[in-house]
């Protein structure tokens, strides 16, 4: 294995054992996506066999993953710069293998999440879905987005002292071309309709956001 | 009489300048250490010492000024700020493990990133008198002190950057700290140093002061 492979690897290991000892963002993430299911579930009921379920419910659901995402993964970057492990990072890892490092943490973060929320999702609303492949690569195309979004957005807010409210207005601008389309993709999935345009164009999103991060991160991350 | 020659410089410091806002706080500091000397920052308190390490540990970027650091060996070439930040040890207050995680577990994540064998921190921790087993967040003052050292040794680094390195240390923990210390100036290790609660033990090889006005 490449040494920045090693290092990238150890860094989400490292994340991972950590969070199996404080369980914050897994507490946060399934909490706060409980919640929100729960509270959708007993409005709406089993809005799914409606005619407007199809339109309204896949942005319902972007919501869901969206705020539950934003409750706990910019905690990646926040933690090791409160609690000061950050310079021991800095000191022993290259940038690039910290940033996709947290990514892949992130990421493994966000599909645990959406293989939790959506089955739950479309059975309390009753939601059939047409084309359950295109769904899946929603899910996976879209929670990758999400997550280097996030990623990217936790390192510059970690280095804030105004974090929560600074991820709020960072994440606006970079997270609603990604909400758009993962919504149009995943009614075009409810509704058994193809969706190979909005598919590369969500993919083209989810390329740039992750190379600009890679490419922004070392002047994040480094003085 | 056979020609001595002098040791390479490790680290060659000029000029260098830092302001916070409209706080000048380090105003053209310039000095240089040679592997297995150890060079003494002083200064009062809030004269920049500590900014000083950090600027030239690659953790603060100077404003101006040059930090030449290289290899101990002719013709090295000078390392950027992203290389000096992998290769120094650092050992200060503001600098903390993993709570979550055992000692060990600690070393042997740093270790991986540092493509190091990882048996190294077991053999540190056990010179340290450091349980393994026991997590960061249980650790006493003092202990956490003795493992930011195992920490700052682990990957044998040739240039060490002490801020208040004996902190919280008892009288048996310095000890052992100093003879570690020793052992790795013997083999080469060049130290920079802000000596609070430095007292320099004979053998070692002193530099000229860095003196900071406060």
């Amino acid at each position: 294995m490449s040494s920045w492979l090693a290092e990238a690897s150890a860094i989400f290991a490292k994340d991972w054992r950590a969070e199996a000892r404080n369980l914050y963002a897994l507490n946060t993430l399934g909490l706060f996506a409980v919640t929100t299911l729960v509270l959708v579930s007993v409005g709406l009921g089993p809005m799914g066999v409606t005619a407007a379920g199809a339109q309204v419910l896949p942005f319902l659901l972007w919501i869901v993953l969206l705020f539950a995402t934003s409750a706990g993964l910019p905690r990646a970057f926040v933690q090791e710069e409160e609690t000061h492990t950050a310079t021991a990072l800095r000191l022993a890892a290259r940038p690039s293998a910290v940033f996709w490092g947290k990514l892949a943490f992130s990421l493994s973060l966000t599909w645990a999440l959406e293989a939790l929320v959506a089955p739950l999702f479309l059975a309390m609303v009753q939601l059939s879905v047409k084309s359950p492949g295109l769904f899946v690569v929603g899910l996976v195309a879209g929670g990758f987005g999400l997550a280097a979004a996030s990623t990217v957005i936790a390192a510059i807010i970690a280095q804030t002292r105004a974090g929560s409210t600074l991820f709020a207005v960072l994440s606006f601008p970079i997270l609603i071309p990604l909400l758009l389309l993962v919504v149009e993709l995943t009614r075009n999935a409810v509704d058994g309709a193809t969706a190979d345009v909005v598919l590369r164009q969500l993919l083209l999103y989810d390329g740039s956001v992750a190379v600009a991060g890679a490419m922004l991160f070392p002047a994040i991350w480094n003085p | 009489m056979p020609a001595t020659t002098a040791p390479l410089p490790v680290l060659h410091f000029r000029d260098v300048r830092r302001r916070f806002g409209r706080l000048s706080v380090l105003r053209g500091v310039s000095g240089r250490v040679a592997s297995g000397e150890v060079l003494l920052v002083t200064g009062p308190n809030g004269s920049g010492k500590s900014t000083l390490l950090r600027c030239l540990a690659g953790l603060l970027a100077p404003d101006d000024g040059d930090i030449d650091y290289r290899e101990a060996m002719p013709d090295a070439a000078p390392l950027s700020a992203a290389e000096r930040r992998l290769r120094v040890g650092y050992v200060a207050p503001d600098l903390a493990l993993y709570e979550e995680l055992t000692a060990a577990e600690n070393l042997l994540f740093f270790a991986r990133l540092r493509g190091v064998p990882v048996e190294l921190g077991a053999i540190l921790l056990d010179r340290l008198s450091l349980p393994p087993d026991r997590a960061v967040g249980a650790l006493s003052s003092g202990m956490r002190q003795k493992l930011r050292w195992a920490w700052a040794l682990l990957h044998r680094p040739r240039l060490l950057l002490l801020d208040e390195p004996f902190q919280n240390l008892d009288g048996a923990g310095e000890a052992v700290v100093r003879e570690l210390l020793e052992e790795h100036l013997a083999d080469g290790l060049a130290v920079l140093a802000q000596p609070v609660d430095v007292e320099p033990s004979a053998s070692w090889k002193v530099a000229e002061h860095v003196e900071l006005a406060g």
